[in-house]
């Protein structure tokens, strides 16, 4: 076919509908950035490249095309590729196959000929996609959790109930986080039974710092977490863990990135999760340094344990674990597999 | 009776058929020909060179909305594949099966009339055709004025065998197609041509087939569109391994050699009576040997809000360089119904 520049934009438009509709309907941050770049991205590739360098865009074309965006897509969102975000762009590309080869042809017999312009059809589709936009705005920009600035010392504990995002202040006697989309950022907590207690999916602490718990510093049940940046310090028992992630295989993935975590028990548990744990520097641990256990799967990769009385990392009870890369010094047993675990190592280093 | 089309060839029915998917009923459309089977004058032709595939690809069909195309209503993955790849190319048992269809789905034989039409006359409210109407809105495909024959040879599309040494005139697709079948023949095959042969896809390039190249031929000045159309007319035949045989070439035919003019058709208007005759009466305006007729492949000066005269088929070049084609004759027939709708 070959089509005109408004003709190229017209078609792109018809196929952000669909998506845009998923987006609508899911309401999902990720799936308005997605539509949103795949028109923005899309409209400025036909402009300054396909309508230029294609007089002639011959059927096929459409596979390598639809392939280099959706690089630029995912490459733009900078967020791990997804069956959701793949499954919304192939929605979008589909569309735009079956419109450009079937539908249209089929409505508008000069649809070819035309140079796949719609005519009045475009003119209805133009205010259709802008209304769609804007109720995909206004969607998108109702579902952006609130955020909530702490000033000064809070006496807790916090109980979140609704995502929002919690930013700066310290809290007194512990959080417990119990709605989704909850991001914590730039809190210190102080005390509490756990210092930070994630009970709901996809919660954020980034750049927490907890302070004398009494059990945990960071304790996660059944949810998912990313926690970067995070440090916990000054234990307020003898049997504190630093960072507790247990019984969430079904969830989603959990990420450890970036923490500090001294003096406790042990460093970072996990019982039953998939989890990456990485870059954390764990010192002086009374029990293990990192302690991957119970049918866990994931990677230890580039942390650092210092200090650790027992084992400095432990795979245990048919967990499955990848450690690459670390460093542990001091620990009377720097790496074990136990019970049926499987481990991978590679590139460990032990001072 | 508001309709006419004069001609009943490919170009006849794909207009026909695009006026009744239009909802113009077959009792208010009359169509003039001198064929009841608008396919037997091309089929002649195809079965002279032994055409076996069409040039044209999937959406070269004679049906009004270009969806499905041939290929999908071969119902095979493979043919899929191809036209997704430009490689398609439907047979001409196919494109004749499927002409059979569309002739009988349409209701062609309601509205056909056998006779042959002498004169165009611009009348109140319409046009008469050799004193018939007045008919409000009249589509011209007279198609090609005739057969570009050299003396002492035969032409291509006409029945022929091959000798044993045969001389092929021409350089375009039905030369190729007579290279390849004396070949086959066991025939010793020269060319004769002035030039070397194009080779493309199809009849012109791809973006004239659509607005994005036609907008620019349009904006040309008539010298500059005439001299694009003549550079346009050149013989080509595709690209293809099937095509790629070693054929000596002269610049005459050699003494003791059957000659077959592959030399296509008469060109110009001039050389169709009908066309000629609109031309002669009405002051119609002509560059070259085109009639100048409006981008909608209307014929000005005889086109307002309540008539149309259009022109489809190879006399509508002047308004889209492909009009030879059943693309080409699509293009005229859409433009005729929307006028033929505005005006209902």
């Amino acid at each position: 076919m070959s089509y005109t520049l408004k003709g190229r934009i017209e078609a792109r438009l018809v196929a952000a509908l669909p998506p845009l509709l998923v987006a609508v309907t899911i309401h999902r941050w990720w799936a308005f950035e997605l539509v949103a770049l795949m028109l923005v991205l899309g409209a400025a590739l036909d402009a300054a490249v396909y309508d230029r360098v294609l007089d002639y865009q011959p059927a096929w074309l459409a596979v390598p095309l639809g392939a280099l965006e959706l690089g630029l897509v995912l490459l733009a969102m900078r967020m791990p590729v997804t069956w959701a975000a793949l499954g919304l762009f192939a929605l979008g590309w589909l569309t735009a196959q079956l419109c450009g080869h079937a539908i249209f042809p089929r409505l508008q017999l000069d649809y070819a000929e035309a140079g796949g312009e719609l005519g009045r059809a475009g003119a209805l589709l133009a205010a259709a996609a802008a209304a769609g936009a804007f109720a995909g705005v206004a969607g998108a920009v109702s579902v952006i959790p609130p955020t909530v600035h702490l000033h000064g010392t809070v006496q807790g504990p916090l109980v979140i109930r609704h995502a929002q995002t919690l930013v700066g202040g310290i809290v007194k006697g512990g959080i417990v986080i119990r709605a989704k989309h909850v991001t914590l950022r730039d809190v210190t907590v102080v005390g509490g039974e756990n210092g930070i207690d994630v009970e709901a999916d996809d919660a954020m602490l980034l750049g927490v710092h907890v302070l004398g718990p009494k059990l945990d510093g960071i304790h996660v049940r059944r949810g998912s977490v990313m926690i970067e940046n995070c440090s916990v310090a000054a234990p307020g028992s003898a049997w504190v863990q630093g960072i507790d992630v247990s019984f969430a295989m079904d969830k989603g993935m959990s990420m450890i990135e970036g923490c500090t975590i001294d003096g406790v028990r042990e460093g970072i548990v996990t019982h039953w999760a998939m989890i990456d744990i990485r870059d954390n520097h764990v010192s002086n641990t009374a029990l293990r340094g990192i302690d991957m256990g119970e049918m866990s799967m994931g990677t230890i990769t580039h942390n650092t344990v210092v200090g650790s009385k027992n084992v400095g990392i432990l795979c245990l009870d048919h967990s499955e674990c990848d450690i690459a890369h670390n460093t542990i010094q001091g620990a009377p047993m720097p790496i074990q597999q136990q019970f049926f675990a499987t481990a991978k190592l590679h590139a460990n280093t032990i001072g | 009776m508001r309709c006419a089309i004069v001609g009943s060839g490919l170009a006849g029915l794909a207009s026909y058929a695009t006026l009744r998917h239009g909802g113009v009923p077959a009792r208010d459309i009359v169509v003039f020909g001198t064929h009841a089977d608008p396919t037997e004058v091309w089929r002649g032709r195809a079965a002279a060179i032994r055409q076996r595939r069409m040039r044209s690809e999937s959406d070269g069909h004679l049906a009004p909305s270009s969806f499905p195309g041939l290929a999908l209503r071969e119902r095979s993955l493979r043919a899929l594949a191809e036209t997704a790849t430009n490689r398609y190319r439907p047979s001409v048992e196919l494109f004749l099966r499927h002409a059979a269809e569309v002739r009988r789905r349409s209701g062609w034989d309601e509205s056909f009339v056998e006779r042959r039409v002498a004169a165009v006359r611009a009348v109140d409210g319409g046009f008469e055709l050799d004193g018939d109407g007045p008919f409000a809105h009249v589509l011209l495909a007279p198609g090609h004025p005739g057969l570009n024959t050299l003396p002492g040879t035969v032409h291509a599309y006409e029945p022929h065998e091959y000798e044993p040494r045969v001389a092929v005139i021409g350089a375009g697709m039905a030369a190729a197609t007579e290279w390849l079948n004396a070949l086959a023949a066991g025939s010793d095959v020269v060319s004769v041509r002035r030039r070397e042969p194009l080779r493309r896809p199809l009849n012109v390039p791809r973006q004239l087939f659509s607005r994005r190249g036609l907008a620019e031929f349009h904006r040309l000045a008539p010298p500059a569109r005439a001299a694009r159309l003549r550079e346009l007319a050149a013989p080509s035949y595709p690209d293809g391994r099937e095509w790629d045989v070693e054929v000596p070439v002269a610049d005459e035919p050699p003494a003791g050699y059957q000659v077959i003019a592959a030399t296509g058709f008469r060109e110009g208007f001039a050389e169709d009576p009908l066309l000629a005759a609109l031309v002669d009466e009405h002051g119609v305006e002509t560059y070259d040997r085109w009639i100048a007729l409006a981008p909608d492949s209307t014929v000005p000066a005889l086109t307002d809000d309540r008539r149309t005269l259009s022109i489809a088929g190879v006399a509508g070049q002047w308004a889209f360089p492909a009009a030879d084609t059943i693309a080409g004759a699509k293009y005229a027939a859409r433009a005729f119904l929307r006028r033929v709708c505005r005006t209902r």
